[in-house]
This record gives C-alpha cells, structure tokens and sequence, in this order.
C-alpha cells in the first residue's frame, strides 16, 4: 500500500488508502492529535489502515495500547479533557461492545454534562459489515446502539471520497464520532477513485443521491449501496427507475435529500444489514412516516438482517442478509401497490 | 524485542508442592507414552489444518497453536473428565484433547470427538454448534466445554459462573480456563478473577504467554515481569510453568487443580513459550515485519515434543531408537511430512477429516432457528 504521506493530489486511492491518507494528513496538520488502538502501531493495523503513522509520528502520539477497548475509549476521553483530538481504533467494530459503557455514558454525555465546557474530539473508528464470513463476531453493523445514544454522531463512508473527507471532517468536528468502516470494501479495485485533498472535507450530515429515477427510492448506507444500485440496473430492465440515496451519516441525518426525492418517487425502499428491531432502518421509515407521510403512493418496506446474529457459513449467512434480489423483489412490489 | 526467559524464576511459589513429590513423578508410564503422543497429536492436528487452509480448502482464520502443543497437553492431562474447560482462538486441539486420555475413540468420553472438531472446521453440519460460529467458538455443556465468543477474556467471568454453580451443588469439578497473555489486560479477565478469589472458586486460569498478542509485544500488554504477577493482586497463587516442557505445564497446573479441589480457591498459572507463525495464517507474512527472523528461531528452539522425548528416554520409558522413530520436532509444516508421525495419530485425524469432508453443510433456514427458546424447537 502506498503510504499516505506525500499524497499526489488527483491520484486514486481505494477505500483503505483513502482512510490511512486522511489519518496521516490530521495527525501532521494537528500536533494534538494522537491515535489509540490494538495493533495500530509496529503492525499498522490489523488491515492497515494506520500504516506508516508510528514510523512517522513516533510512539508517543500513536499508541499501541493492551488488548482493552474501554481503556482505549476512556483514554480517549481523558486526553480530550485536557485538549486533545483523539483517534480511537477498534479493531473490529464488533469488539466496542467491551467499550461500551465509556462511549455511551461517559463520551457520549461528556459536553452535556459541562454544561458545554469541554468538548469530545474523538473518532472511534473500526471494520464493520458482514458478507465476508466473518461469523457472529466480525460481522456486526451495531450502528444504532450508537445512533441512540444522544451525544454521539455516527457516519458510515461507502467509497473512497467519502471514507477520506469523512473520516477528516470527524476528526474536526468537536463532537464524539462513530465511524463505520465497511473492510469488504477497503481493497475493492473498481472502487478506486481520487479523493479530497488536504485541505477538503465531505461534511457530516448530508447524503448523496447516487443514481436519479423516478419510480422508487431506495434509501441505503455502507454495503448495501452497492445492493441498490445493483438492484436498480435490474429494475431499468423490468422499467422501474430507482433512485439511490447513500446515507453517509446516520447521526444528523439529512432528512431534506431523502424528502425531495420521496417528492419525486412517492415510493420508498430501506435497506440495512443489520437486524431489522429497533435497526436504523426503522428510524427512517419513522422520520419518513411523520415528515413525508402526504408524499407515499404505497406503503414503504424495510428490507434488512433477520433478527438473528450472523452466521458463519456462506449458505446461512446469505439467507439472512439482504442482498440485490431481495432489494429488487422489495421494489416490484412498492412500485406494484 | 520479548525477553525469551521462559526458564526464568517464578513469581511465586517456584514449586508449590514444597516437600511433597512432583505431581507428575506419580503418572504411570502408560500416561507418559499417552502425554507424548497427545503431543504429536496436536503438533499433526496443526500441521494439517496449515495444510489444508494452504490449499483453500478452509474458511475463516487459522491459529496455529505450533510450539505451544505442551500447554494443551500439559494442562488438560491433570483434569478429570467432569471438569470444565475453555479454550481459546489458539486452542483447536484442546476440543479432542480433553478426556483423550479415557480413550481416543471412546464414545462416552467427556471431551470432542475428532469428527465433531473437524465438522466445525470445515463449517458442517454435524459441528457441535452446527457451523453457526467458526472455529473454536463452540462448546458443549455435555462435554464441559465453555462456548466462547471472540471477545477475548470473556470466558473468565463466565467461569467464574460455572465454577459458583458446581460448588453450589456440591461438585467436585473445577473450571479451567486458557487465555493469551495478551487477554489479560481486559477487564473481565480482572473482574473473573476478582470474583473467583472473594469466593474462592475452584477456577484454575491458564496463561499461554507467547510473547506476542497479534503485533503487540509483551512489555506492552503487561508491566510485570511475569504475567502470574497480576495474582498477586488477587491474594491467590500465580506460577510460572516451562510452557516447553509439557510435565512441568503438567506439574504446575495440576497441583493447582488439586488446589481448587481442595477448595483453597482459584489460581493462575503463566505458560511461557513462543508464538510459531504469525498471529493468523494472513499474518504470516506480516509477522516478519514486527519480529526478527532471530527472535523467531530463538522461540522456537526448544520445541515441545523433543524435550518430552528426551524425559521419556531418561526415564528409561522409552529406548533411543523408538524416540527417534519418528521426529517432526523443530520442523516447521511445510518441512514436515506424514512419515514423521506415528501412523496412529496420522490416521486418527484423517478419520476426523474425512468424516468433516464427507458430511453435509447446514441448511440455510437453520439461520433462523435457535435465536429464542422455544416449545417444540428443533434438536440438533
Ligand atoms: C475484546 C477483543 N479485542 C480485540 C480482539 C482481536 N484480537 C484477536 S486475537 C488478539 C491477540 C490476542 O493475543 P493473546 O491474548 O496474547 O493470544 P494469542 O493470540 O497470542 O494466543 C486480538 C487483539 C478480540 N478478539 N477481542
Ligand atoms: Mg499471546
């Protein structure tokens, strides 16, 4: 992998280059900054993602910390106390669940609880996504564990661009971010693109429409994206034009992209890899029922995990993931209503 | 960049058993003709796995447990077959191995059937967790085997647990638990181990420390010379045991077995060895980049089932030749061949293998089921 730290600006980089370059371009544009995580240092990480950053910024500043998530959460909380930006790296997102109480009741509430004094620059970021086999433990998207906590933004990248431009705009923010990486996507070659340089960000809070259509609107993040557009090549076929939104942040959530095109469309399709009770699909459809109620032709439908863990073997995990036939079935029938 | 002293002083109670005999000097020689060939066992076991996950035939991420077969052995040889254990990532071969010693195809043993460790390798349906996790997240309360997740350490507490209920009932059976020594810088290590010492709970924890936790060298996982130190905040034994030389593994972990019987409460026994190949099988490559080729052959060196070998020979168990009959000791497992195994273990796995190869996946509405307790929901 080509380290980030002479980046040729207009050169294209896949989804984990992206994310190494935006880490390297914030650790030297802000002294403060210091990254924590298992295997992040001598190693780069598990995938790689902080390669080059010990060699570069010293052990001082890039920390590789015991294998213990709520030390590394709860560091970082302490180190934005006192003024600090923090990168917290999970090794799998799976694994914050042993951060847990340190995110949601201590870096979640931290400015709450000050009354505004102090506030949390800290990234929590780490692999996600399931459809690799990862089994139960290496698979999870807990994003709504995270997206109802109040304090917290949560943002999922599904492209390079994205990935980069995110992941520098979390680090600036202010606020606490969980950051979702999807790993089935960091080495993805037809995905390579050019990225933001240095000095650009892609702002939290606002979604990109990734194909326009007319007839249904598939709503989706991470992943699945690629599902929906896969799903809308299928449809073109048939005579349904979809229109794909890739959500990008979930925690604020752009309600005016998805309005508009609901205006549009009047049809609308969810899609999320995570189980479907209380999943961040389900917050959609609920800010779609109460904002955008006047705009549906047909009932919207979810199409999501089953309520089940993530099973390991190909067959099983399949049958309980949502995938391009699912999706594309999920639309004949809103556009059929 | 590890200090390799696997020989260095304990931090406690060099040798507990003080005027009493060595645990081991009263095992039969049937036991230490059966101890080297459970070695051989784990090392073929491994071998094969490499082999096989070379080969592409294996889904999943393969931790070779290769120079650390001693602790395995050593360890579970000293329990009796209602005992509990949980082994972790490393610890394929612990499934089969506990209870072996009852029989290797006795069918009523207490431990995994080498069919049953296979199926769940090779992701079949006749895995004791029907393939729904992988690798070593299965477990079988029949067999006394503690389900793990990936969270590292998580089994400690529930040890703990399982160790509270057997007392309550008033068992005799003690929890055994294996965790790296990087693991042990979790919180629910602490707070098992916490919990097992205010009640003395008959709970022994084995720590394989292999120097390495991923790319994380020791010195940054643990302040302590010794890993068995963080006993010491417990109040409870913490030894250190030759994790090379599987009778002084043996010898260790049993007087500590023996401990919990006795209701003195929980301990903690430190293996030191060396991790053989890269963290997984992906990171074997990579693994040359935070360890010296040096430091690797250093950790390697003593290997496992030469040192047995030797003891046996000592002890005039076994003659010169029969020891030297068949040698896979300090090859790695692209050297070794079949040849260099006794053809009983070399058979004893293919059977596991083959019955794996041979068997049916799960079907996919499995996913579904299981996910609550129900009246009338399907058996496995
Ligand atoms: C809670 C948690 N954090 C991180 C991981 C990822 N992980 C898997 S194995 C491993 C290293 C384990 O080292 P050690 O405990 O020494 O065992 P070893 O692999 O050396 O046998 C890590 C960091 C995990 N499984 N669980
Ligand atoms: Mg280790």
């Amino acid at each position: 992998m080509s380290l980030a730290a002479e980046s040729a600006v207009g050169a294209k980089r896949n989804y984990l280059q992206a994310l190494n370059e935006a880490l390297h371009e914030e650790m030297a544009r802000n002294p403060d900054m210091i990254c924590l995580g298992e295997d992040i240092g001598l190693l780069g990480g598990a995938f790689g993602v902080t390669e080059g950053l010990l060699a570069r910024f010293g052990s001082e500043r890039v920390i590789d910390t015991p294998i213990s998530e709520s030390l590394i959460v709860g560091a970082a909380v302490g180190m934005a106390l006192e003024g600090r930006t923090v990168m917290a790296e999970m090794q799998f997102i799976d694994f914050i669940s042993c951060g847990f109480d340190q995110i949601v009741n201590n870096l979640a509430t931290f400015h709450y609880r000050s009354a505004g004094e102090v506030s949390m620059p800290v990234v929590i970021r780490g692999p996600a996504g399931a459809y690799g086999g990862g089994a139960l433990y290496h698979s999870q998207m807990n994003e709504a564990w995270f997206c109802h906590s109040p304090g917290l933004k949560v943002v999922c990248p599904s492209r390079p661009y994205d990935a980069k431009g995110l992941l520098k705009a979390a680090l600036r923010d202010g606020n606490p971010v969980v950051f979702f990486e999807i790993k089935e996507l960091y080495r993805r070659r037809e995905l390579e693109e050019a990225v933001p340089g240095p000095d650009e960000i892609v702002p939290i809070g606002k979604a990109a429409v990734r194909r326009e259509g007319r007839d249904v609107t598939l709503i989706s993040y991470g992943q699945n994206v690629y599902h929906c557009l896969a799903a809308a090549d299928k449809l073109q076929e048939e005579g349904i034009q979809a229109e794909v939104i890739d959500l990008r942040s979930l925690v604020p959530l752009d309600e005016d992209t998805i309005l508009a095109s609901l205006a549009k469309t009047s049809r609308v399709v969810v899609v999320n890899e995570a189980p479907r009770t209380c999943g961040f699909a389900g917050e959609v459809l609920a800010r779609i029922a109460e904002l955008g109620f006047e705009y549906l032709d047909a009932p919207p439908v979810r199409v999501t995990r089953l309520d089940t863990p993530v099973p390991w073997v190909k067959p099983l995990e399949s049958y309980v993931l949502p995938d391009v036939e699912k999706v594309a079935l999920a639309c004949r029938k809103v556009c059929s209503y | 960049m590890s200090s390799l002293s696997a020989s260095a002083a304990p931090a406690e109670a060099a040798e507990p058993w003080g005027t009493d005999q060595r645990p081991s000097s009263s095992l039969a020689p049937q036991d230490l003709v059966e101890i080297l060939n459970q070695l051989f066992l784990a090392r073929y076991f491994d071998v094969r796995l490499i082999k096989e996950k070379k080969r592409g035939h294996l889904r999943g991420t393969l931790y070779s447990s290769h120079n650390q077969e001693a602790i395995l052995v050593g360890a579970l040889y000293g329990l009796e077959p209602f005992d509990w254990i949980s082994p972790i990532h490393r610890d394929m071969p612990a499934f089969f191995l506990k209870d072996l010693k009852s029989g290797w195809r006795n069918p009523d043993r207490i431990g995994m059937s080498i069919q049953e460790v296979c199926a769940q390798i090779w992701g079949k349906a006749a895995s004791p967790g029907r393939a729904r996790d992988n690798w070593s997240h299965i477990g079988s309360r029949k067999k006394r085997i503690i389900h793990s997740t990936s969270m590292l350490a998580s089994t400690v507490p529930v040890a703990a647990g399982v160790a509270y209920s057997e007392r309550l009932r008033g068992s005799k059976a003690i929890v055994l638990t294996f965790n790296g020594e990087g693991a042990t810088a979790r919180g629910d290590f602490h707070e098992g181990l916490n919990f097992a010492a205010v009640h003395k709970l008959p709970m022994v924890t084995v720590i394989e420390n292999n120097m390495w936790a991923y790319g994380t060298p020791l010195e940054l996982g643990c302040p302590t010379p010794f890993v068995a130190d963080r006993a010491k905040g417990y109040g409870i034994p913490g030894l250190v045991a030759d994790g090379q030389d599987v009778f002084d593994v043996y010898d260790k972990v049993r007087w500590c077995i023996d401990y919990a019987r006795a209701g003195h409460g929980p301990t903690v026994v430190e293996c030191r060895t060396y991790r053989a190949y890269g963290h997984g099988d992906h990171d074997d490559d990579r693994a040359n980049k935070y360890r010296s080729p040096e430091e690797v052959a250093e950790g390697r060196r003593r290997d496992p089932i030469a040192i047995c070998k030797e003891r046996l020979v000592e002890l005039g168990i076994l003659a010169r030749e029969e020891a030297d009959r068949y040698q896979p000791e300090g090859k790695s497992a692209s050297e070794v061949r079949d040849e260099d195994f006794p053809p009983d273990v070399v058979a004893y796995v293919r059977e596991g293998v083959q019955f794996a190869i041979r068997s049916p996946y799960p079907d996919a509405e499995e996913a579904g089921w299981w996910v609550f307790h129900e009246e009338g929901e399907p058996q496995p």
